[in-house]
């Protein structure tokens, strides 16, 4: 865990703290999960970290008995972070779909207060037929948050038709020792069926977490993979 | 990847630049006088033995009849070095437990290039019970296996036994691949299918693993510029059913070629300005480039004569008609 004690935390360590503690409330670890415990609302850095950490932020929200039921204050850090990142009309895909996913999760697993959640915005989705699989991969790893259920329905059946190519993904990034991209695609496919059974997923999952698991976001999308979708160990 | 007619121009570019380089160089391939004493047979008898193992196959399976005449006189350069076989009974006589004397000569005598003394010596050093201790490498005794196929011995082992314990027949996890695990992959095809003369050898479950996985390999060594492997995966995927046909990497491949026709074992590092050293640093990839063009060139006209591309899983069709044994002199 980072320290906190000095005046200036880099957003990096902000990022970690919260993925590790993410993590630890998927693995039923811990107090309850609150949003909110671990991004204080008006901390200048709470909004950034949870649009990079996306869905995930509120992963823990998933799961019956993990987390406490939602507050105002929980809602007031993810009302945060969409009125402060909205996707401009030449966002990227990535950025697009990680904002709404985080949407997505809004309203799968935090009833709202008074106020309704946005709609979900629109993102392109024709990259999943069109990318060559190298930078599929690497998209789809970035977009590893957005593997949670009930989430990103659509882009989860197109991506079904794309198993073999993320699974090559995947040796590719665990070849180059890219923990995160590994971790990332593993996700995603983790939750896809037909994928190749010599991939060795659960074992590659489990490689990962050994070899890469000291980067908190790494350690995350493996214990996902595992929580939610059962691969890995 | 995509099955298919390839690109035949570019392949044939490649093939004949590969040889050109080679022919220009014929004589970095002569042995030293001491080759059967102290010479590094690293140095010398291991690029005289390739030479001779992928230039008998290209000189009788290339489509073009130019390609074959100049592998072909390759070939008959490199049994003229070893002394028409002599060479291989010195080679037994001072080392008879040595398999690499044995694998060389299997080359030359699958294509009816044979020595009397030798194929006398070899019955014996290979009917003792000490060549039939398990060896390090399980490659290397598919290798020995095959050799001893060619030239018509008693196997010394089960083939099939030999290759359930090699990287193809365990197939390791795709991720769980170093730079050696998969060289020994691409020489498990090569020993099973006997260098591309019969790719039905491949059992379904291989080659459906290997059409999954090489473009993530291939991928990964093109991204070293790790020249001899890209060649050796290129190949590997040449002896697929349907020969999918990998035109970034061919491309990136051909790129590698330097203008002489020399493709560089590694991009990583300039070419020795040295002759001798360049030639080492050189020989290896530049004929991995022709053998690899050579099997892409021969699925590129099956796939034009209608008898490709095949579905995957249909393997038992798909094999080219095994090459002639000749010694094409």
């Amino acid at each position: 865990m980072a320290e906190q004690t000095q005046g200036a935390v880099p957003l990096s360590a902000v990022i970690a703290d919260a993925a590790t503690g993410v993590a630890l409330a998927l693995q039923g670890g811990g107090d309850p999960y609150a949003l909110s415990r671990i991004l204080r609302q008006g901390d200048p850095l709470a909004a950034a970290a949870v649009r990079v950490l996306g869905a995930d932020a509120l992963a823990p929200y998933a799961l019956e008995h993990r987390a406490v039921p939602a507050g105002a204050d929980d809602e007031a850090v993810v009302r945060q972070t969409l009125a402060a990142y909205p996707p401009g009309a030449d966002a990227s895909a990535v950025s697009a779909w990680s904002y709404r996913g985080l949407v997505e999760a809004t309203h799968a697993y935090l009833p709202s207060g008074a106020q309704p959640w946005p709609r979900p915005p629109e993102a392109a989705a024709e990259w999943t037929g069109t990318d060559p699989w190298p930078r599929l991969a690497h998209r789809v790893s970035q977009l590893a948050a957005l593997a949670l259920p009930d989430l990103a329905g659509e882009l989860a059946e197109q991506l079904g038709a794309r198993t073999d190519d993320l699974a090559r993904g995947f040796v590719r990034a665990v070849r180059r020792r890219d923990w995160l991209q590994a971790a990332g695609v593993g996700r995603w496919l983790a939750r896809l069926p037909g994928v190749p059974a010599t991939l060795g997923l659960d074992a590659g999952l489990a490689f990962v977490r050994q070899m890469g698991g000291g980067d908190p976001r790494v350690a995350l999308h493996v214990v996902a993979a595992q929580r939610f979708f059962g691969r890995g160990w | 990847m995509s099955a298919g007619r390839g690109d035949p121009e570019l392949l044939d570019r490649l093939v004949g630049g590969s040889l050109g380089w080679l022919e220009k160089r014929r004589d970095h391939f002569r042995l030293p006088p001491d080759a059967t004493t102290d010479a590094d047979p690293n140095l010398t008898l291991k690029p005289l033995g390739e030479l001779a193992e992928l230039t008998q196959f290209i000189g009788s399976a290339h489509p073009l009849p130019e390609v074959r005449a100049t592998a072909a006189a390759l070939f008959a350069f490199a049994w003229r070095e070893a002394r028409e076989g002599e060479l291989f009974a010195e080679l037994i006589r001072g080392e008879p437990y040595a398999t690499y004397p044995v694998e060389i000569y299997g080359a030359f005598a699958q294509a009816g290039l044979r020595h009397p003394a030798v194929e006398e010596l070899v019955l014996t050093t290979t009917g003792l019970r000490g060549w039939r201790v398990a060896r390090e490498d399980h490659t290397r005794t598919l290798g020995v296996l095959n050799a001893e196929r060619r030239i018509g011995l008693a196997q010394h082992a089960d083939f099939d036994a030999a290759f359930a314990r090699t990287g193809l027949g365990l197939r390791p996890e795709p991720w769980a691949l170093d730079r050696r695990a998969a060289y020994g992959l691409t020489h498990d095809v090569f020993h099973l299918t006997d260098w591309g003369r019969n790719p039905r050898r491949l059992s379904p479950e291989a080659a459906g693993y290997l059409r999954l996985w090489l473009p993530s390999w291939l991928e990964n060594w093109l991204e070293e510029q790790l020249w001899d492997l890209v060649g050796e995966l290129l190949a590997v995927a040449a002896c697929l059913p349907g020969a999918p046909y990998d035109a970034a990497a061919w491309q990136r491949l051909a790129a590698a070629q330097a203008a002489d026709g020399g493709v560089p074992e590694t991009g990583a590092v300039p070419r020795p300005a040295d002759p001798a050293e360049d030639f080492l640093a050189c020989y290896h990839s530049t004929l991995v480039t022709a053998f690899a063009g050579t099997l892409a060139r021969i699925a590129s006209d099956e796939a034009g004569a209608g008898t490709g591309p095949v579905p995957a899983g249909d393997a038992a069709v798909a094999g080219r008609t095994p090459c002639e044994s000749e010694a094409a002199l």
